[in-house]
């Protein structure tokens, strides 16, 4: 049996004549079967929200001056960033495929007279432009546009 | 007949007697092609007929039966026996109060159904006279697939909001709420809008996607969700260009 479901789960708003078992969660929810990548999916959330506090570091280490700038640099070289850094780039590629194979159903059919084109052709152009926008920010912080 | 054995480990709960839900074990002889179902009308009809289950058409079309097989939402009218190992776990839907063994309550999907207005609405009627309300092929393709829902349940058994946000629409029902307003005859969408923004609404839907994975009718009701989101954001924007509530 799964763990506790919120007690008011599928409740009815009159009160019922006889007492009830209350509801359970399913038993495989939240690391078994198919909720695994979805438990997973979810908890990329936190790798984001330490991306953004190191993003605030750097930003602050850059006004600091460049000495608290080059020790910024020195300590990113460490293996445990590197590996954080991985771990970022794993949780983005698998967010990124798992919302690019459900996003192209959640289009409307059709949004006044416009229809969607395709879902290839959705596809297509979502990990084109993805793709594009990594490509440019590539150039960007590698100086080759400035 | 002539078959193997399996073991049934059914969930059972009295509510005059067990104060908490219970397992029991039956070990039965079946038949290779038996459903799931089967084996629990012949668990009823010949070992215990104090065990409580719902089953009506046996052909996967009234969504009466569903249970939780081996821990997965299950219609077990379609569910094959010979696709379980030798031991069998049943129990009630998850997500649901149980009224008694493998029934659950099912009045708060009827409360979440009634708020999504699921039936044609029109700003004014048009007079017998004047004829019929006619739809392409086309238009009628638009929302066919969401009106193929059985209200079987298996959909808010799997979804992890459904456990979490008591308030939550849930898949089935925005499903059918969407599939009016996609339907060319209804203009019922703005009303249905704002319930879909309101309290349980549509952006509460994390995409879990087990709602569509467990289907047995292919409705993916993920996908409408996800649609009424897309719809809910542009009818919130056109709002601000387009007023509502005046006289056409």
């Amino acid at each position: 049996m799964g763990r506790p479901a919120h007690p008011d789960a599928m409740k009815s708003s009159r009160p019922s004549p006889t007492r009830m078992a209350p509801p359970q969660m399913p038993s495989e929810y939240p690391m078994g079967g198919r909720y695994r990548a979805y438990t997973l999916f979810d908890a990329t959330g936190f790798v984001y929200l330490l991306v953004g506090l190191l993003g605030v570091r750097v930003v602050w280490a850059l006004g600091d001056g460049p000495v608290a700038w080059a020790q910024l640099q020195s300590e990113l070289q460490n293996p445990l960033y590197v590996g954080f850094h991985l771990l970022a780039l794993l949780s983005v590629l698998f967010v990124g495929v798992r919302f690019f194979r459900l996003f192209p159903k959640a289009q409307p059919p059709r949004i006044g007279p416009a229809k969607p084109p395709p879902q290839p052709v959705i596809l297509g152009g979502l990990y084109a432009a993805w793709l594009g926008v990594t490509l440019l920010m590539a150039a960007i912080l590698s100086g080759g546009l400035l | 007949m002539s078959g193997s054995k399996k073991t049934f480990v059914i969930t059972r709960f009295d509510p005059d007697r067990d104060e908490a839900p219970r397992q029991q074990s039956y070990e039965i002889e079946v038949d290779p092609r038996w459903k799931v179902l089967d084996a629990l009308n012949h668990i009823k009809d010949e070992v215990d007929p104090s065990l409580s289950h719902r089953w009506s058409c046996r052909m996967a079309v009234c969504g009466s039966c569903g249970m939780m097989v081996d821990g997965k939402p299950s219609l077990t009218c379609k569910d094959s026996l010979a696709d379980h190992g030798d031991t069998v776990e049943v129990a009630p839907l998850a997500n649901f109060p149980v009224v008694r063994d493998l029934v659950v309550e099912l009045e708060g999907f009827l409360d979440k159904l009634k708020q999504v207005k699921p039936w044609i609405i029109r700003a004014k009627e048009r007079a017998v006279e004047e004829g019929t309300h006619r739809q392409s092929p086309a238009e009628h393709q638009e929302f066919k697939q969401f009106s193929m829902c059985i209200n079987c349940m298996l959909c808010y058994s799997a979804c992890p909001v459904v456990a979490n946000e008591p308030d939550f629409l849930g898949p089935a029902a925005i499903a059918l709420g969407h599939r009016y307003n996609l339907d060319s005859r209804d203009e019922g969408d703005h009303e249905r809008q704002e319930v879909f923004r309101g309290e349980g609404s549509v952006f509460s839907c994390s995409y879990a996607n087990e709602c569509s994975e467990v289907c047995p009718k292919n409705v993916d009701p993920a996908a409408a969700v996800n649609q009424a989101k897309f719809r809910a954001v542009i009818d919130w924007a056109t709002s601000f260009v387009v007023p509502r509530g005046g006289e056409g």
